[in-house]
């Protein structure tokens, strides 16, 4: 291992300009002549729009442009899209709503984007927004899944009157009810997954650019994935074809899920800079993004788990009430679908699951992807259902889970996967030990001498990440495949631009990436640029989600190194006067092998843009490859998160006093970036479990709209890590990576809950556990003690 | 408009402001200094943090007009040409940081309590100082680390030691 | 969101006086905190504009009021709403219910409302406050008003 090269420590080099203020972000970008826009928004839930005058606002001076709607149709500007087909039980297809950027006649939650006012300040275009009349007529909100369904509720889209987007099913249902009927112990649960907002701390912005002697537009925007949003802009929305249109995705303050999607915001710039004539800058303010940008989770789950007189997992059953909010956003439908019912089995060796899930639509804002996408809920349902069953049968949760665990690989789930490799006993051993499971005693007793009250839960997550093979997904309806694209440019100097459609929004890519160039062609991560986020510069790509970057993104790049690798021993073998088939490439050189002829791998660049050495018939000269790798396979991290509360009963407050990782990523190529990826996604898991949630009233407002009421982790309300890893590579990818960027937050969440339940000695708790929550949590159990 | 007239970064600016502008406004808007962030508006998440005369303030809740006569440092004004802060550097060090956004404001939060504390600082303090700064990003453990060491190195005598 | 808000006033002048001034737009005007403009529609309706300032949001109302369930001199309900553009919008009501009581008059009040928009999204845990300061100041105003000694309001 080099001191660069994969496995290394390396300090990122992104870092110097954002610790120094020089990180460029959407935000921080002018352009000349720029106007900026403000979107007027529905304060109501669901109402339909009577009347729309907006004849005042585009009177007020400084105002270059009001748009609405009916401009947008005028236009022949197409709606919004989801990407995801999901077909009903009964062999419909979903029932997707149309999702005009503007609203047109309706308004379907609030935040909801009614029309947009351009002028030459913000401050300008915020007045201006004031002077537009808009008549609504409110219609009944709805808000409630369970209600949503029901007899007499409102009806959200013509298109699916019953507000069921659909009614989808996985698994085998005959098996698992035969599988229920013969067993001998029954675990059943009802779980809530709360609504979370995904808050990247730089909200979303776009700025909308026309070039009318060229007829081509630019959009800077804050996106994971920029050629996707090309893409749906130019074959769906209509706005301009994908060689009239770039989009540049400069530095991105943090995604999670939420930059992935193509908003109307966006949109609206884009189209509306050609519209105005002058370029078009929106900025979300934290309520606008808290309003509009798609929220996380939300499902309503009964589970049950069915064992059989030994403790042995016999069958799993699952019906799931998934909140998509008032539009299918980009992605939405797979999320609590086919990224979440085929995980439900998780390291368990379970032979029958059968899980139903109802898509609902309500007015709030749209449900999408966020860190973890459907896997978190996964993990929730089954590391709640196996910690409730082993508490129930009275064994200890760990050998609980150890009995039941998978242990032959390849191992087909009964839900789709097909898990390659994975050593999950090795990651609870280390777990266990790291932890000091053997002292939880000793520590409770501790606790109770305070009158405080301790407990461990433990998780033991899987995750499907690397997504993925592009076949497969396209079988079960996704509209684009999931490879990823990589160009190198040797340049005559022998430095090294990579060219990927990754996206790194933190995660550090130009590291990472450099590393691995640094670790294949042995030149220092110095001489390596990683360049992304530009349509114009990358062909093509497919972005960053879904832990992908490394397995896929990498991968892609590891394929055109080795074309680079091979274009450069022909050079080589022209260079050094040698046969092709002598020439090794080793640490950097190029050599004739048994010979102590070589060349560096900068001198056979020089050689291959010089071309001095051999005739363009025989070679053509350059030095640059580009890949597209399509996975084989999902990957599948795994690994056990153990997390230690101590609750004071007086107070509801919940400490965590301690917290082992201990994830297997498969290869590592930067240990302190993959680190620091289990830490965020921790922190956003204990968010959910503890201080998170989203909250509409009955009117549908949402009344947790800023930091002052949607309560985001804070130093003090975490603890350090103890971060650990073992290792089983990964089989279907050149590098054995499996990915890293989501495991906290799919861990995170049960393994808090199962060590508050487990303080407390009951069941009832739900997320967010707030101090109120287990304050009441803590009285009932008092209770419950009291009456035994 | 008004007149405001303060010196940021060291030197002297004067500008004509509409009275409701922002203190990070200006320094974004007007002075094109983009390191200070924006991230909530209402003064919960600290990525706007910059110094007025030596002490943390957040710059998305200040109005401009009020710093007339005032020194201010921003992010940029922080490091010494090419050299950075010892804060900068132990940020870098001990990864205390991911997409970046919130950085310019915890960094500049971080020197302000060494500034308040001192120069040891344990962990415990540190998590408590830094409530004012929300990171969506690192989980807060490597920040915790950055502060710690950049405390330390901020100490007299301590940038000598480690050039040695 | 929704809004409760219950509460009574002991006003030094005689019911029917207290139920003259309930109907008289110009004393609502008066005491109505921000009222910028209340002009009749028909003896039970207004148009009214109101100034409203709910934490860090400010908005200027434009709606409709109606004066429904009309009980000489014993009582009514007040029923408005107003759209404050990007601020949102308010709705609802209040019974209003007078007794005689040696004092004068007592009137009896029970509130219902709805906000929502900006209004809900940044103001929502002050709003109650806000809506009791408001009935506060309302219902000073409109004792000076009733008071015999300021028959000039």
């Amino acid at each position: 291992m080099s001191n660069t090269g994969i496995g290394a420590p390396v300090r990122r080099k992104e870092d110097f300009r954002f610790i120094t203020g020089q990180g460029r972000y959407t935000d921080d970008i002018e352009r000349p002549g720029q106007t900026h826009a403000y979107f007027l928004r529905s304060p109501h839930a669901h109402a339909t729009i009577k009347k729309l005058d907006v004849s005042a606002a585009l009177a007020t001076p400084g105002v270059v442009g009001v748009l609405t709607g009916d401009d947008l149709a005028k236009d022949g500007v197409g709606g919004l899209i989801c990407g995801w087909m999901i077909h009903s039980k009964d062999g419909s297809p979903m029932k997707a709503g149309a999702h005009p950027a503007l609203a047109q006649g309706k308004v379907r939650y609030v935040g909801d984007h009614v029309a947009v006012v351009i002028a030459e300040t913000l401050a300008i275009a915020k007045d201006a927004a004031e002077k537009i009349a808009v008549d609504y007529e409110t219609l009944a909100p709805v808000v409630d899944m369970n209600a949503a369904t029901g007899k007499g509720a409102a009806v959200i889209h013509d298109v699916a009157p019953d507000n069921r987007v659909y009614d989808w099913h996985l698994g085998d249902k005959t098996a698992t009810d035969a599988a229920f009927a013969k067993a001998k112990h029954v675990t059943k649960l009802d779980l809530v997954n709360n609504r979370l907002v995904p808050n990247p701390m730089e909200t979303r912005a776009a700025i909308g650019e026309y070039d009318a002697g060229n007829d081509a537009f630019t959009l800077y925007t804050t996106s994971q994935n920029p050629h996707v949003a090309r893409l749906v802009l130019s074959a769906f929305i209509g706005i301009a074809p994908e060689h009239k249109l770039r989009v540049i995705a400069p530095d991105v303050g943090g995604g999670f899920g939420s930059k992935i999607f193509i908003y109307a915001e966006e949109t609206v710039c884009v189209w509306a800079a050609k519209k105005v004539g002058r370029p078009v800058k929106w900025t979300s303010d934290r309520t606008e993004a808290f309003l509009s940008d798609a929220h996380g989770r939300d499902h309503l789950t009964h589970a049950e788990l069915a064992l059989d007189d030994k403790g042995k997992m016999l069958a799993m059953r699952v019906h799931t009430k998934a909140n998509l909010g008032a539009y299918l956003s980009t992605f939405s439908s797979c999320v609590p679908t086919y990224l979440y019912a085929p995980l439900l089995s998780g390291q368990y060796d379970i032979p029958a699951i059968y899980c139903e899930v109802e898509g609902i639509y309500t007015n709030t804002a749209p449900v999408d992807a966020y860190r973890g996408a459907g896997r978190p809920e996964a993990t929730f349902v089954v590391e709640r259902l196996v910690e409730v069953a082993a508490r129930e049968i009275g064994q200890d949760p760990a050998a609980f889970r150890r009995k039941n665990f998978i242990r032959k690989f390849p191992h087909q789930t009964p839900v789709i996967m097909a898990y390659d490799v994975g050593d999950y006993a090795a990651s609870l051993d280390k777990a266990l030990d790291l932890i000091d499971y053997k002292g939880l005693g000793r520590r409770k007793r501790d606790s109770a001498r305070k009158g405080k009250l301790r407990g461990l839960g433990f998780s033991a997550y899987i995750e499907a990440c690397g997504i993925a093979p592009s076949a497969a997904v396209g079988s079960l309806g996704a509209g684009v495949g999931l490879w990823e694209s990589a160009e190198v440019r040797g340049n005559p100097v022998g430095t090294v631009e990579v060219l990927t459609g990754s996206h790194s929004h933190g995660q550090g890519h130009e590291t990472t990436f450099a590393q691995l160039v640094s670790d294949r062609l042995g030149i220092s991560i110095d001489q390596v640029a990683i360049v992304h986020g530009d349509t114009d510069k990358v062909q093509f790509g497919m972005g960053t989600y879904g832990s992908r970057s490394g397995a896929v993104g990498m991968s892609a790049i590891a394929k055109a190194l080795d074309k680079v690798i091979a274009k450069g021993k022909k050079v080589a073998a022209y260079a050094l006067e040698a046969s092709e088939g002598d020439i090794e490439f080793k640490d950097g050189r190029f050599s004739v092998a048994g010979t102590d002829k070589s060349l560096a791998f900068g001198e056979v660049a020089l050689q291959a843009y010089i071309a001095h050495k051999f005739s363009g018939q025989e070679l053509e000269p350059g030095l640059k490859e580009g890949a597209f790798y399509d996975p084989t396979n999902f990957t599948f991290p795994s690994g056990v998160h153990v997390c230690e509360v101590e609750i004071d009963p007086e107070t509801g407050v919940t400490k965590i006093d301690r917290w082992v990782a201990v994830d297997d990523f498969g290869v590592v190529i930067n240990p302190m970036i993959v680190e620091g990826q289990v830490h965020g996604g921790i922190a956003q898991g204990v968010g959910q479990a503890l201080l998170e949630g989203a909250h509409y009233d009955a009117s549908g407002q949402l009344v947790t709209a800023s930091y002052m009421d949607y309560c985001m982790p804070r130093a003090d309300d975490l603890p350090s890590f103890r971060v650990d890893h073992t290792t089983t590579p990964c089989p279907s990818n050149p590098l054995g990576i499996k990915g890293c960027g989501e495991a906290g937050a799919i861990a995170a969440p049960p393994a808090v809950i199962n060590a508050i339940t487990d303080a407390l000695g009951h069941e009832d708790v739900a997320m967010p556990a707030t101090p109120q929550a287990v304050w009441r949590a803590a009285q009932k159990a008092a209770r419950l003690a009291a009456a035994e | 408009m008004t007149t405001v007239t303060m010196t940021v970064n060291g030197k002297s600016v004067t500008a004509n402001v509409d009275p409701r502008t922002l203190l990070a406004q200006f320094v974004r808007e007007h002075l094109r200094l983009t390191g200070t962030h924006v991230g909530c508006d209402t003064s919960q998440c600290g990525a706007c943090v910059v110094h007025v005369d030596g002490r943390a303030v957040k710059s998305c809740t200040t109005l401009a007009v009020s710093c007339d006569g005032a020194a201010v440092t921003t992010i940029e004004g922080l490091a010494n040409g090419a050299e950075l802060h010892p804060m900068q550097a132990a940020f870098r060090e001990h990864h205390g940081l991911q997409c970046g956004f919130c950085t310019p404001g915890m960094i500049m939060a971080a020197v302000d309590i060494v500034n308040r504390k001192g120069h040891v600082l344990d962990e415990h303090t540190i998590r408590e100082e830094l409530e004012g700064n929300i990171c969506r990003c690192t989980g807060y453990h490597n920040i915790v680390k950055a502060v710690e060491a950049g405390a330390r190195a901020m100490a007299p005598g301590a940038a000598a030691i480690a050039a040695e | 969101m929704a809004m409760t808000m219950n509460g009574e006033a002991v006003l030094p002048a005689p019911r029917e006086t207290v139920w003259a001034k309930l109907n008289d737009p110009e004393v609502l005007k008066a005491c109505i905190p921000g009222c910028q403009s209340l002009d009749m529609a028909s003896p039970t309706e207004f148009a009214a504009v109101a100034k409203v300032k709910v934490g860090p949001v400010s908005a200027t109302f434009k709606g409709r009021v109606q004066l429904l369930d009309l009980d000489p001199p014993n009582g009514y309900r007040i029923q408005g709403e107003g759209e404050g553009g990007v601020a949102g919008f308010a709705k609802g009501g209040a019974k209003v219910r007078l007794e005689d009581v040696p004092e004068g008059t007592k009137l009896v009040y029970d509130v219902e409302a709805q906000i929502g928009g900006k209004l809900a999204q940044l103001g929502g845990r002050l709003i109650n406050g806000v809506a009791k300061k408001m009935a506060d100041e309302f219902f000073g105003n409109f004792a000076k008003a009733v008071n015999p000694e300021n028959a000039g309001v």
